[in-house]
């Protein structure tokens, strides 16, 4: 307001009558305009439609009428629009600076109209609701003052709970602006709610709406599926889901009458499928016989015309070498079905250890149940030999016997120049070599199957062997693939083998066919495996072991046997 | 899963189970289609109409061991059919001609419990299987109805299952094989005890199978425990991620700016349908209304919601009428909506697990997927980690996200 008194306006009483007088023409002609039908809202068409409206009916006549005339006159109103819709761009942007400024700019007291004082009479009249919506905003806030409600649209709000009152009515009022059909009234009582597009509350009813009929929907569907005592399919419980189903989806009805005959049919089609299928094939096989019996006694006709005698059709296929093919393929075939029978036979009787193992097993969730046996323990009893491993795992190292002694390990085992050693003479001395081969399986056998089954290529003998953890930490310390390398790190190493090499000129003893399983576990010596048992194969790859190792990872893929 | 991850290493399996490496078991026999697999008709006409055409490969795996008796431990990489596995595996070594329970599955989620519920009846549609959502949160009474009817398969969670037997509603002597859907959750400390309790109530020595994604070593240590001797189909973690599924993060420099690359990435989110995981519900519930509040439809779904309202985002979600749903990690395992294409992570996930769960929302069925993850500065060393642990990539998200979605 402090615009005013800067702006010094001179007055007196007979102006202020002709102004008044003014005013009040001016208030009846707006009056009397109000009324035209064109000013009615209803009626309302922006300007520049009309403008355009006017142009084509303008065009319409003189095109038809006179060509000539046309582009001048298409020119004219066309410049006349453009100046026009160009002073209205001008007014506008003026306009806006205007209100944007709010008395700030310099061309403000050019005009009679006090935009500041507008700008701040719209401000304070919006500004509490402002305040209001942001006092929403924070998430931290304590939730006893606040409180929800669903207004009109469907939208979960909140608000503080003194406030209620006051959003409900309006949310009142929100609804009667929008049941009334009148634009211009929606459009009015828009205005007073939280700055939003016109549009939107619109779009978002119209969604809302929608969503809330699925709802309704679905619950309707639940609701069904609760009251009757039927069977729930899968389109009782589909909901609209959109899924792509395969190709041959269909949507049985979800009345349960008509889903049977539905499905009655469906079996009905499929067999006639079938049958019709199976005709076809049927007439296929009559028709190439027929045709095959044409070119047959075509060529018999032809040879009896040539003076041939009539040929046998079994004689000629038969030739030598079709026959040996045909000899040597079967006898193939039966080997290899031999071969795979007696695999077979392997398998299924591991695999009726196995199970027989798993029905004997009882889970420690299981123990005490009803089920079970109940002169079952509740703890299991150990064979002997578990009980050594077990008191074994438990023994303090230090106690341990020195460690080159328990290299000697299984029943093929060696001494210390490598060679063999009787499996009768260190039979006293473990547990392990008393073990029978064909115990029955520890606890935990899911990997008896790991020991047993050869998807590597190995000359080793099929045998159960049971093994235990602490034999495999035992012999950690002294991997005998390095036996050829002169770098060795330990003294005791190298003593060892330099005592073999004394020794390999009159015993030449290639290791056991299991030792890569008692061994150290590296690949390496794995992929060296097929060469140990020649000797001079074996030095070149332990020689070539010393190369670097990017040399040895590069074997003939012939002798990879690792699974890509 | 390719054959490389079906590896032949031999171990040795002691007592102390810590040290020892878990495998894949060595006769697992790979087969190539649905109809070598001997399955019924029926249950093979609706493999085929539910939309599989090729058995994945864990399908390919497990499937018949499962329909053998034997008990297995299944992992797979998301989205690639691990609830199939089972249905199937169930459907076909069901008595539809015994009106009693006869498979028990449980999961931890009730949308989990009720999705699995759907497609046993899918592809047991042709037949007439009877499956039963036994879940929480909804009508005791009603429960108890359904299942006097009879069901051949009950699939819930576990507190409600465990009432009902208790109840002896739900009677357990038919019941010939159980189902860990989820099962490293399913023997967290959190679920442990309840699956204990149930199982006591099962004959002993039923068939157990356990499904996951993920299953870390304590889980397998402890296996021996309810299960004889199982087949393993593992899966080594490092092929653990999806390749169709491109991971991405975001660097933030403060929390607050999370709420402004996500209403930047608004556009993106709707070109199909996207999750976005938050930590806390408190956090879900005030994202959702800043998110509102701006402008942006969005639906929200966590624990603490009635489970009415639970299911009807859930229906909305799947018929594809909301597209961006912003949840907590109750979501994060084993829910299948189809159209789900992003991911993001507004916090990084709190373990490495459920960053795999969380992205294999996308991605499904060998769909494309992106998983964006929102990073504070502080926050990228974990992203570092979970990259490295997976031996996977995540990198900054490109401009043209919108063009791999």
């Amino acid at each position: 307001m402090n615009e005013q008194k800067e702006k010094k306006i001179l007055f007196n009483k007979s102006t202020l009558l002709s102004l008044k007088a003014e005013l009040l023409k001016k208030q009846e002609e707006i009056q009397e305009k109000k009324h035209l039908p064109q000013h009615n809202l209803e009626n309302f068409k922006p300007s520049q439609s009309e403008n355009k409206k006017n142009k084509i009916e303008g065009n319409n006549p003189t095109k038809k009428s006179l060509k000539d005339n046309l582009r001048a006159v298409d020119a004219e109103e066309f410049e006349a629009c453009r100046r026009s819709k160009s002073a209205l761009e001008k007014k506008a942007e003026l306009y806006k600076h205007l209100t944007e400024g709010a008395g700030n700019s310099q061309l403000a007291s050019n005009f009679l109209v006090d935009f500041k004082g507008k700008k701040q009479e719209a401000l304070s009249k919006s500004e509490p609701k402002l305040e209001e919506l942001e006092k929403i905003l924070p998430f931290e806030d304590d939730d006893s003052q606040w409180t929800e409600f669903t207004d009109f649209l469907g939208r979960t709000r909140k608000c503080l709970k003194s406030d209620l009152e006051h959003y409900r009515k309006r949310d009142e009022e929100l609804m009667k602006a929008m049941t009334n059909a009148t634009k211009d009234e929606e459009l009015d009582k828009e205005a007073p709610e939280p700055p939003q597009q016109p549009e939107k509350p619109f779009l978002v009813q119209k969604t809302n709406d929608y969503l809330q009929s699925l709802r309704d929907k679905w619950e309707q569907q639940e609701r069904e599926l609760l009251a009757k005592e039927k069977d729930i399919h899968y389109q009782d419980i589909l909901f609209d889901e959109a899924r792509i189903h395969g190709v041959g989806y269909y949507a049985f009805s979800t009345d349960e009458t008509e889903r049977r005959k539905q499905m009655e049919e469906l079996v009905k089609r499929r067999q006639d499928t079938l049958r019709a299928q199976e005709q076809a094939e049927e007439i296929r096989k009559k028709r190439d016989e027929l045709i095959a019996a044409r070119v047959a006694a075509a060529r018999a006709r032809q040879r009896a015309r040539a003076g041939l005698p009539p040929e046998d059709p079994e004689e000629k296929k038969k030739d030598f070498t079709t026959c040996l093919l045909e000899f040597l393929t079967k006898q193939k075939t039966e080997a290899d079905k031999k071969a795979k029978e007696e695999e077979e036979k392997k398998r299924e009787e591991k695999e009726k250890e196995r199970q027989k193992f798993r029905e004997a097993y009882i889970r420690e969730w299981d123990v005490g149940k009803e089920g079970t046996n109940s002169n079952v323990k509740k703890f299991r009893e150990m064979t002997q030999e578990e009980y050594v491993e077990q008191q074994r795992s438990k023994r303090n190292d230090d106690f341990a016997p020195p460690q080159t002694a328990n290299s000697v390990k299984s029943k093929y085992s060696f001494d210390t120049r490598g060679n063999k050693v009787d499996s009768e003479t260190t039979k006293n001395k473990s547990w392990s070599d008393v073990r029978p081969v064909n115990i029955p399986s520890p606890p935990i056998i899911g990997d008896i199957s790991a020991t047993q089954k050869g998807l590597y290529f190995s000359t080793k003998k099929d045998e159960i062997v049971v093994k235990y953890k602490n034999f495999v930490r035992a012999e950690e310390p002294i991997p005998i693939n390095n036996e050829l390398s002169d770098e060795e790190d330990s003294g005791m190493e190298r003593n060892m083998t330099e005592k073999r090499k004394c020794d390999s000129g009159c015993i030449e003893v290639e290791p056991p066919p299991t030792y890569e399983y008692y061994g150290p576990t590296s690949k390496q010596t794995r992929r060296e495996k097929p060469f140990t048992s020649d000797l001079k194969e074996a030095m070149a790859q332990g020689s070539k072991s010393l190369e670097p190792k990017e040399s040895t990872r590069q074997l003939p893929k012939c002798y990879d046997f690792t699974f890509e | 899963m390719t054959t490389s991850e079906v590896s032949y290493n031999r171990k040795i399996i002691s007592e102390d189970l810590s040290n020892v490496e878990f495998d894949t078991s060595e006769d697992v026999e790979v087969i190539p289609t649905f109809d070598s697999m001997s399955l019924r008709d029926e249950l093979l006409r609706g493999i085929y109409t539910y939309g599989f055409e090729k058995p994945s490969a864990i399908q390919q795996r497990s499937i018949l061991p499962i329909v053998k008796g034997r008990d297995v431990i299944a992992q797979a990489q998301s989205g690639t059919g691990k609830t199939a596995t089972f249905s199937i595996s169930i459907l076909q070594s069901l008595d539809t001609t015994l009106r009693e329970t006869q498979v028990l599955v449980l999961s931890p989620t009730r949308e989990l419990a009720t999705q699995i519920q759907k497609v046993i009846l899918a592809l047991g549609d042709f037949m007439n299987v009877q499956c039963h959502a036994c879940i929480g949160g909804t009508n005791l009474g009603e429960d108890i109805r359904k299942l006097d009817y009879g069901q051949h398969v009950v699939s819930g969670t576990p507190g409600r299952v465990f009432d009902m037997i208790r109840r002896r509603v739900l009677r357990t002597r038919s019941i010939k094989m159980l189902v860990l859907d989820e099962a490293d959750e399913m023997l967290n400390k959190g679920f442990k005890e309840q699956i204990y309790d149930v199982y006591r109530y099962l004959p002993p020595a039923t068939q157990v199978v356990l499904i996951s994604a993920t299953l870390p070593h304590e889980i397998l240590e402890m296996t021996s425990k309810f299960m004889t001797d199982p087949i393993r189909i593992l899966v080594k973690r490092d092929e653990l991620t999806l390749e169709g599924i491109k991971q991405f993060f975001v660097a933030v420099e403060r929390e607050e700016w999370k709420f402004d690359t996500l209403c930047d990435l608004y556009d993106t989110l709707t070109i199909t349908q996207a999750v976005i995981f938050c930590n806390t519900k408190r956090k879900v519930d005030w994202l959702t209304q800043k998110m509102q509040e701006a402008n942006f439809t969005v639906s929200s779904m966590h624990g603490d919601m009635p489970q009415k309202e639970r299911d009807n985002i859930m229906k909305e979600f799947r018929s594809g009428q909301s597209r961006v749903l912003i949840t907590t990690d109750v979501w994060a395992r084993g829910i299948d909506v189809q159209q789900v294409s992003l991911v993001i992570n507004y916090d990084l996930p709190n373990n490495r697990e459920l960053y795999i769960h969380r992205i294999g929302r996308s991605g499904r069925f060998g769909r494309k997927g992106v998983a964006i993850n929102f990073v504070k500065s502080d926050d990228i060393r974990i992203l570092r980690d979970i990259e490295q642990y997976y031996s996977t990539q995540i990198d900054e998200m490109p401009m043209n996200v919108a063009d791999l979605i």
